[in-house]
């Protein structure tokens, strides 16, 4: 009885370990830059091909994959932002929200064109282990740890390196920052494209445990604004930490 | 007189449809403290968003060590050593006083004399030195107005701007500012400072202009101004 008690709750703290990643790229858009980012959902789709694809054609393990998912993610995220936010960042909120939203349609409507929605899955056999009688697949168990690790790199990001303290001083006065020599444009631009390239890294992970579909970013979408209201904005952990919540209940 | 490093030409500019400052003519010669004097909503203040950046300019040129940076951002501007202490302090709030400092010497070049910079800002401002590891926005008025001029010392700038780094502190801490003013001065860092008090402005000034509706309305040495009756009465409301 207790050790299925524990099994559970393993089980459900890795999953909440994933969903707080997810959650912490929409929390640093949001409070770094003020933007709700919708198209938070169609990058964690994304996150999910790319792995896919990368296993699939590449024979690459997702495990690997993912470091590369990541910095194309920051890229991509970067672009995404000098395309469609970089002149309304100072509009107000509406219009950043319409933004990002029609960023969200044009990769569902594209995504759905190209791939269907039909439900895909990664091809992946880890291995198990038991706990107390409830069986954790290795990627599981490997999805909470990578979330873990990819969490403690962003906060050693925003509190150590010069462009992590600049990023953090933007979300608190852009003027001053800018005052000091910052260039605040590209450091939104990165903090955008971190915030994105979290996203999809999450939905590389997710694509290893779950099968999905172009559409299946929406649902972690929503689950990340709950997230971002428990945990608090603009801290890294206080997302991971609300994740936990989510994945236990 | 000495070279002018900063020299603002028949600059005009304001907010929106509404202009503030029509032609504003300006020098700040190396080495000198130079004042900006002017009653509240003269545009003194809008005249130093334009010398940094942050509001676009109409019309005019600004130069700074002979090179022409109307047209630049300003945090180009900011890299090239005009460094601004803004009104109302903008302090970092979430930010220690220590990466407050630290984000002052963002810049490069200043970035490779962080420890030295550091020891003669911290030896300035003693008090900063306890708090290091204290959330800046837990400050007091007074130490964040310190902490303002420190991170701005950090930048090692050519030229440091001061915008009314008096307002709101008690008498007290208004005598210790123009104090440390005058001690940056002795080092022989160029400056530009902007206050509505008067007379402590003028007694540590070089040369001074008195701004009314977004002109220059008079200029002239501290001590000639000092003297002026006119523009007690008439410019400054003394
Ligand atoms: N952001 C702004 N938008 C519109 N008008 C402004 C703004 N800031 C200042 N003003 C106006 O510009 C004029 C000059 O203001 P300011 O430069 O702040 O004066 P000072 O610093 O000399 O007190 C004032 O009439 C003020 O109302
Ligand atoms: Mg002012």
């Amino acid at each position: 009885m207790l050790s299925a008690w524990l099994g559970a709750t393993l089980s459900g703290i890795l999953l909440g370990l994933l969903y707080g990643l997810a959650a912490i790229g929409l929390n640093l858009i949001w409070g770094v830059m003020n933007v709700i980012n919708l198209s938070h959902g169609a990058f964690i789709a994304v996150g999910m091909f790319a792995s896919y694809f990368m296993a699939n054609y590449l024979h690459l393990s997702p495990f690997l994959g993912v470091f590369l998912v990541l910095a194309t993610g920051v890229v991509l995220g970067m672009i995404t932002y000098f395309i469609s936010l970089h002149r309304i960042i100072s509009a107000p909120e509406l219009s950043t929200l319409l933004a990002t939203y029609s960023v969200s349609l044009i990769i569902i409507g594209l995504g759905t064109f190209i791939f269907t929605t039909n439900p895909r899955a990664i091809d992946i056999t880890m291995g198990s282990v038991s706990v107390g009688g409830t069986v954790l697949p290795m990627t599981r168990i490997l999805t909470g740890a990578f979330s873990v690790i990819f969490t403690l790199w962003l906060y050693y990001f925003l509190y150590k390196t010069w462009s992590g303290k600049a990023i953090r001083a933007v979300s608190m006065n852009r003027d001053a920052a800018e005052l000091m020599g910052v260039n605040t444009t590209m450091s939104l631009a990165l903090a955008f494209g971190i915030g994105v390239a979290l996203a999809m890294t999450a939905g590389a992970l997710t694509a290893t445990i779950f099968p999905f579909t172009i559409l299946s970013g929406g649902g972690y979408e929503l689950k990340s604004f709950v997230i971002c209201v428990l945990g608090g904005l603009g801290s890294p952990l206080g997302a991971l930490l609300g994740g936990l919540i989510l994945g236990l209940i | 007189m000495d070279q002018p490093t900063l020299r603002v030409e028949s600059l005009e500019t304001g907010y929106g449809e509404v202009q503030i400052l029509w032609g504003i003519n300006l020098e700040v010669p190396m080495g000198n403290l130079t004042s900006i004097l002017g009653a509240n909503g003269a545009g003194k203040t809008t005249l130093l968003r334009a010398i940094t950046g942050i509001l676009p300019v109409w019309k005019g040129k600004i130069t700074f060590q002979e090179e022409d940076i109307t047209r630049l951002s300003p945090h180009e501007r900011a890299i090239k050593g005009l460094i601004m202490i803004p009104e109302g302090r903008m302090i970092f709030p979430e930010m220690t006083v220590l990466e407050n400092l630290e984000m002052g010497a963002f810049n490069k070049k200043a970035r490779a004399n962080l420890k030295k910079n550091m020891e003669h800002a911290l030896a300035l401002f003693p008090r900063l030195e306890e708090r290091l590891s204290q959330k800046a926005g837990t400050l007091s008025g007074g130490e964040q107005q310190m902490l303002a001029i420190a991170r701005g010392l950090m930048a090692e700038p050519q030229v440091l701007i001061f915008d009314e780094p008096s307002l709101g502190l008690a008498p007290k801490l208004v005598i210790e500012v123009f104090e440390i003013i005058q001690k940056l001065k002795e080092e022989g860092i160029t400056m530009l400072l902007v206050e509505q008090n008067v007379h402590l402005s003028l007694a540590i000034t070089d040369y001074a202009y008195v701004l009314a509706e977004g002109k220059v309305v008079m200029e002239g040495k501290g001590e000639d101004l000092e003297e002026s009756e006119e523009v007690k009465r008439a410019y400054l409301g003394v």
